[in-house]
This record gives C-alpha cells, sequence and structure tokens, in this order.
C-alpha cells in the first residue's frame, strides 16, 4: 500500500477557503484560521440576507408608490384599500415600477383607487 | 408602451434630476417644516427614490429666523453639547439661538436631526439653504414655491 501524505489534501482545503476569502480585510485574507471563520459567517450572512433582501425590496416599492400617491392626495394605506376596493390586483413590485416609469399609467390606477373609496 | 422590467431600478446618480423649491418660513412652526423640508432633501417625495443615492432637491427658505415654537418649547427647549472636559456639558435654549447671530441653527439643527447621519445625510443637507431675510441668491435657479402653511392649518402658528 502507498504511503498518503496529508499535507498535499490539507494544502488543497486550505487553498480552497483562502480563495473564497479573497478580497477580506486584514488577516481575514491569508490566516488559514481566521479565513475559516469569516468564510463561514459569510456564508451565514448571505443565507440570511438572500431573506432580508425580499423585505428590503418590499419596503423600497413601498417608499415609491406611497411618493407617487401622496403627490395625488392619498396617503399609501388610503391608495391600497382603494386598489383593493377597485380590484386592481397588481403586486407591489409591478406598481412602483409603473410609478417610476410609466406616470400616466399610474395615474389612471391612482384615479381607480380613488374612486373606490367610500367618499 | 416600453415592456417592463423585471428587476427594480434604482436610479442613478447622473439621471437625478435636482429640482429647487423655495419656502417663505415666516411663522411657520419649526417641527413640522422641519418634515417637509427634510422629506425633500432626502427626495422622498419622488417615486425614483432609491435610498443609496442623492435624489432629493435643493430647499431655499428665507425669513428662517422668524420661525415660531409652539408651547414653552422657547425657553425650555434646550441644545446640547459636550467640551470633552468633565463637566463640560453645556446648554443653549431655542428662544437664545433665535436672538443670537445665528437665528437660522434652530430651523438647520431641526432639519439636519431628521436626516440620516452619514456621508450621504451631510451631502443632502448641503442642498439645503437657509436665509435670514427676503433675500436670497438662487434666482437664478427659478426656485419653486412651495406653500407650506396652505398643507395643514396647524403648520402655522396661530396668531
Amino acid at each position: 500500500m502507498p504511503r498518503i501524505k496529508r499535507g498535499v489534501t490539507t494544502r488543497q482545503k486550505h487553498k480552497r477557503l483562502l480563495d473564497q476569502a479573497k478580497g477580506y480585510r486584514g488577516r481575514r485574507k491569508n490566516t488559514i484560521r481566521v479565513a475559516r471563520q469569516a468564510v463561514e459567517k459569510a456564508g451565514q450572512y448571505a443565507y440570511r440576507d438572500r431573506k432580508v433582501k425580499k423585505r428590503n425590496f418590499r419596503a423600497l416599492w413601498i417608499q415609491r408608490i406611497n411618493a407617487a400617491v401622496r403627490a395625488e392626495g392619498i396617503t399609501y394605506s388610503q391608495f391600497m384599500h382603494g386598489a383593493k376596493l377597485a380590484g386592481i390586483e397588481l403586486d407591489r413590485k409591478v406598481m412602483a415600477d409603473l410609478a417610476m416609469n410609466e406616470a400616466e399609467s399610474f395615474a389612471l390606477i391612482i384615479k381607480q383607487a380613488k374612486d373606490a373609496l367610500p367618499a | 408602451m416600453k415592456a417592463l422590467s423585471k428587476q427594480t431600478r434604482s436610479i442613478k446618480p447622473a439621471e437625478v434630476e435636482k429640482k429647487w423649491h423655495i419656502i417663505d418660513a415666516e411663522g411657520l412652526i419649526v417641527g413640522r417644516l422641519a418634515t417637509i423640508v427634510a422629506n425633500i432633501l432626502r427626495g422622498k417625495h419622488k417615486p425614483s427614490f432609491t435610498p443609496h443615492v442623492d435624489c432629493g432637491d435643493h430647499v431655499v427658505i428665507i425669513n428662517a429666523d422668524k420661525v415660531k415654537f409652539t408651547g414653552n418649547k422657547l425657553g425650555q427647549k434646550t441644545y446640547y453639547k459636550h467640551t470633552g472636559h468633565p463637566g463640560g456639558i453645556k446648554g443653549i435654549t431655542a428662544g437664545k439661538v433665535l436672538e443670537s447671530r445665528f437665528p437660522e441653527r434652530v430651523l438647520e439643527k431641526a432639519v439636519e436631526r431628521m436626516i440620516p447621519r452619514g456621508p450621504l445625510g451631510r451631502q443632502q443637507m448641503r442642498a439645503l439653504h437657509l436665509y435670514n431675510g427676503t433675500e436670497h441668491p438662487h434666482d437664478g435657479q427659478k426656485p419653486e414655491v412651495l406653500d407650506v402653511a396652505s398643507m395643514n392649518r396647524k403648520n402655522k402658528a396661530a396668531q
């Protein structure tokens, strides 16, 4: 049986890990012990933030919709209520996109939502 | 009609259209005015609002020294600072600031404290132009008049 030297695999493992730690600051980029911790933590943040990203974007869409509807004299919550009554089923992502890039068509939606609100 | 984009777009700094607004602050309530100004400076009134880009407008405020407080804030509202030495906390009341050489600092402080602190916040504060009298050097920018008093009856101090 041939003799197996462990240094080879260890070096490969370390190399892969240090490659992942490229661009980190200080010792985190070139010391294996610290780099391993940093890469592990980075993975945890990435996992968490893939979920947080969805919330952040929803919040941004709401802020943009709010900006557009407030110019027409109603608040976001009134607008969403009116949109529901008017049977508008666009989601916030599309509405925010319309508000930003298609102001005329969004004005029609605001009008519909306004008309649907009980006076 | 152009197709809707699949991704939410951020506005780029070069695409930002900076408008100019002018507000006559005479008789207006400080905090109520400051919220309106802070929102405009941040760009939250635009459907293209992007949190990491300075997308706000310029705001010129004239008669910044003639703002009003409600209640007893003139004598009681105090701005604190610390000199760094032991026991070095100092305070000045809002009324004293209004009577000082720089009365516009009352409004400036109110707006500054409503804007997120950081490099972007400091950049946005630079778009705020305060003047004590009715004179201002921004006629060339053709600022649009913003009537804050008519937005809400509480915005202006009762006579």
